[in-house]
């Protein structure tokens, strides 16, 4: 009777114990796993294993630092690069026509009962050019080196364009450069001025300290363009009829020898 | 198959022992090897004692709390009277933990023995 009753105290038991030894395990691991609790050699070749760690951390520090510098370096040189290509930009953009600009210069008006051909423009322009202009626009079309004035003509009337579009009355140029060179380059004795009033043509000059010129409306894109640099030729490369008739074995070179001779 | 409840037991007790958050000091590890130790004995003493059919419940469950109990308190006494009652204890219920374990080992052997043979001879009788 007594031995079909064991299944109950047997497992309250087993339940505790098993706390018991659970326990004991969880206590008995952070014991061993003290610092305190460890062995003297191997708190040694703790020590020296993680002060060699420590020393390779350290290099590796200082190599990871070096790389950092050098990585700033460039980092710094590239900006600078960077700055120059951008400052190079802005010159050519300006150089393009594809920036706005602003600066003194000279504003030239003319009317619409002034009697003008697109030849009249064409030497207004290159006068200012040789004025020393720096960038010229005609009714806020600006003129670069690909700009056309040339002129046009329907059933009643002929007239001037630029850039292949018409150009309305009153004509405005304006220039950027110095307002005085540029203004005496017009005026000139036996100059374009003297030329247009000869034609009772008599436009406006007036010197502007603050101008505003528009950009070109579309900038144009190089396909066939290639820089060329011509070839250096060294002195080594001339050389005299001479030395040509005789081949390296000092023979006479039957190619080379004048069939003259 | 009878041990299958108290193994179900023990499993749970390992479960609630490890999701336990209480952590005993490290002062009372000693104290507590002890204890599981006596407990370990009882537990094989119960095991032996079913084996030879003289098992007693309220035995056991005296012998497993009072022993664990008692054998800490002991070796704590020990260490504060500066005599090593720790390895007395070891030694006394290890010597009866291996004595009960070769009685357990004994009597399945003597069993294991016993189904054998009337298995064979319900074989020769077939």
């Amino acid at each position: 009777m007594k031995d079909n009753n064991y299944y109950l105290p047997l497992t309250i038991v087993f339940v505790f114990f098993g706390i018991l030894l659970s326990l004991q395990f969880q206590a008995q691991n952070r014991f061993a796993s003290d610092l305190s609790m460890q062995k003297t050699e191997n708190l040694i070749a703790m020590v020296r294993g993680l002060s060699d760690k420590r020393q390779k951390l350290a290099l590796e520090i200082v190599d990871l630092s070096s790389q950092l510098s050098s990585q700033l370096q460039n980092y710094n040189d590239e900006k600078k690069v960077m700055e120059s290509i951008t400052l190079q930009m802005n010159k050519l953009h300006i150089v393009n026509g594809s920036l706005p600009l602003k600066g003194s210069g000279l504003i030239i008006s003319i009317e619409e009962f002034m009697p003008i051909v697109y030849t009249d423009l064409i030497y207004t322009i290159n006068e200012l050019w040789a004025a020393g202009a720096e960038a010229i626009s005609i009714n806020d079309h600006r003129i670069t080196s690909l700009g056309t004035i040339s002129s046009a003509e329907d059933d009643y009337n002929i007239y001037i364009t630029v850039n292949y579009i018409k150009l309305e009355y009153p004509i405005i140029i304006k220039a950027i450069g110095d307002p005085n060179n540029l203004e005496k380059g017009l005026t000139l004795p036996g100059g374009i001025m003297d030329n247009l009033a000869l034609f009772n043509a008599f436009p406006q000059l007036e010197q502007i300290d603050e101008l505003e010129i528009p950009s070109a409306r579309s900038p144009f894109i190089y396909y066939f363009l290639k820089e060329y640099k011509p070839e250096e030729k060294s002195g080594t490369e001339l050389v005299s009829p001479l030395t040509t008739r005789y081949d390296s074995n000092n023979n006479l070179n039957p190619n080379n020898v004048d069939k003259g001779h | 198959m009878r041990l299958v409840l108290p193994i179900m037991g023990l499993i749970l007790g390992a479960y609630i022992g490890s999701t336990l958050t209480f952590q005993l000091p490290a002062v009372y590890i000693k104290y507590m090897s002890i204890a599981v130790l006596a407990s370990l004995d009882s537990v094989f003493g119960g095991i032996k004692a079913i084996m030879e059919k003289n098992f007693d419940g309220a035995t056991l469950l005296t012998g497993f709390f009072t022993n664990a109990l008692v054998a800490a308190l002991l070796a704590y006494l020990g260490d504060r009277l500066g005599v090593d009652l720790y390895y007395a204890a070891v030694f006394a219920f290890g010597v009866r933990l291996f004595q009960n374990l070769a009685i357990i080992r004994h009597h399945i052997l003597t069993s294991f023995k016993n189904i054998k043979i009337f298995s064979g001879d319900d074989h020769e009788r077939q």
